[in-house]
């Protein structure tokens, strides 16, 4: 799991690069872990949303596209073929990391969740189901009877005991931050 | 070649094994302390602090001769506020607002877990845990013990536990940069002492009740006396977090009942609290300390997912809940 965000992260060098998107290509479990990172950074981003299911209806399209006859590939035309592929997907791999850094926001400090890098405006994570911007407000303690609620079952408790309810409890002064 | 691979192979072993040793040592501190933390008597002042915010309490724990626990928790900053707990029954009391917040814990209730110091043996799969070095707090020799997350999904954590009796005096969370968004530290810490119900007795037990406060309770549902169905359910990829509980119910300041689902992953929670929609709201994110807040509608319900985890987390939490289909509807 930690491969793939860092992969995501540029972190890994060429080799590990690459045998990590070789295991994306046979796990599909780490692909829909791909997909679930991608989209929760792309909402934290505010990049827009591909529908959904739009890999479902691009590999259909492409489908249907009218076959191109040609002549049979040779073997050494396939494995050049695949060479080009993987360097094509570390190029790809190599743009979107540019990319990432690139569009990273340096967000303009203002009152932010932790670890929250931009959401000025992020979009749907489903889109089909209801418009999700979420806006960064700071704390009103308007949650508190449920904050209050979460620490008494939070594992926490049993290391912490009472202390974690001051954050339940704790005045909000609306300049604190 | 082969001697290479023997001798390479020999040394990941030896590691792993040294891990390991290292993560139960680890494993049985993080029990010392959970221990500690139920069965001292203790009283001190605890420093909390988040962002640029310090608040200072007062807090005492005593231990009655028959087990029972007791402890009470004073703020010292800003309006006073009590929390006391008998056992697992919680009393929050607001005088500035006039307001009694009661959590009613059921033992017998078979939807709540327990929590017990066996159930953090689960943290491993999610944390590697070492032993860092010695230090002081409060005048107290104690012990770091470190916990780093697996993966993105949860934050870091770090205890100092004192060295004799394990009890924590020092705690802090950190985020994906291994910068602290909350800590926890004793600044003075007085071990012993008898227990006496006047220590662990709120100032405002009689005055509430005099004066008529609110009272705000959080009770449950008669369903959610048996393994209780909330009526929606988590489908997102979440590796490490297991379902704690789910229930349906009352809460004393919100009219309808609320569907409560906790996640955990032995360590962090995340609670997700579902009701009624009752004003149009959009999605919207806040955080008091560790604890983020993720807030959303869905399907003329309000979503309010909250916890010691990052908002990535949550986010993929509420994202991925789905309300089951009534059994009227699949009759």
């Amino acid at each position: 799991m930690d491969r793939i965000s860092a992969l995501m992260d540029g972190e890994l060098d060429d080799r590990e690069a690459q045998s990590t998107i070789v295991r994306l290509k046979d796990d599909s479990e780490l692909r829909i872990r791909w997909d679930e990172f991608h989209l929760v950074r792309d909402a934290l981003r505010g990049d827009p949303l591909l529908s959904a299911g739009f890999d479902e209806s691009l590999s259909k399209r492409l489908a249907e596209e009218p076959t191109v006859l040609a002549p049979r590939r040779t073997a050494s035309q396939t494995r050049r073929a695949t060479t080009y592929a993987m360097s094509a997907a570390a190029s790809v791999s190599a743009a979107a990391l540019v990319a990432w850094v690139a569009l990273s926001p340096n967000s303009p400090s203002g009152v932010q969740p932790n670890g929250f890098m931009e959401a000025k405006q992020s979009m749907p994570a489903k889109p089909n189901v209801d418009d999700l911007r979420p806006v960064v407000v700071p704390y009103d303690g308007r949650a508190n009877d449920y904050l209050f609620m979460h620490e008494a079952v939070s594992p926490s408790g049993i290391l912490q005991g009472l202390a974690p309810y001051v954050r339940s409890v704790s005045s909000v002064p609306a300049d604190r931050r | 070649m082969r001697v290479w691979l023997v001798l390479v192979l020999g040394m990941a072993g030896a590691a792993k094994a040294a891990d390991a040793g290292n993560a139960g040592e680890g494993l049985s501190w993080l029990k010392k302390m959970a221990a500690a933390s139920r069965q001292l008597n203790y009283s001190g002042t605890i420093v909390y602090q988040h962002r640029n915010h310090v608040e200072t309490s007062r807090i005492v724990h005593y231990v009655n001769p028959a087990g029972g626990e007791f402890e009470k928790l004073e703020t010292m900053d800003g309006p006073p506020r009590e929390v006391v707990r008998s056992n697992d029954h919680v009393i929050c009391y607001l005088p500035n607002v006039k307001t009694v917040l009661i959590e009613e814990r059921n033992r017998s209730a078979r939807n709540f877990p327990a929590l017990v110091p066996e159930s953090l043996g689960g943290i491993t799969e999610s944390y590697a845990i070492r032993k860092g070095e010695v230090d002081r707090v409060a005048g107290h020799d104690c012990q770091w013990i470190l916990l780093e997350p697996r993966d993105e999904m949860r934050y870091g954590r770090r205890f100092c536990a004192e060295l004799g009796s394990g009890l924590p005096l020092r705690a802090h969370t950190l985020n994906e940069k291994g910068e602290p968004l909350e800590s926890f530290a004793f600044s003075q810490l007085t071990m012993g002492g008898s227990f006496s119900r006047d220590r662990v007795k709120s100032k405002y037990a009689e005055k509430s009740k005099a004066q008529n406060w609110r009272v705000e309770r959080s009770g449950y549902t008669a369903a959610a006396t048996t393994p209780s169905d909330s009526g929606w359910t988590v489908t997102g990829h979440l590796p490490g977090f297991r379902k704690l509980m789910e229930a349906k119910r009352s809460i004393g300041g919100r009219g309808a009942s609320v569907s409560q689902i906790v996640l955990s992953d032995g360590l962090a929670a995340v609670s997700v609290f579902i009701e009624p929609m009752r004003e149009t709201k959009g999605p919207s994110l806040s955080s008091q300390g560790a604890v983020n807040i993720y807030t959303r509608p869905l399907s003329n319900h309000i979503v309010t997912v909250l916890g010691e985890a990052p908002t990535a987390t949550l986010m993929q939490i509420a994202n991925s809940l789905e309300q089951k289909p009534t059994t009227a509807s699949l009759r």
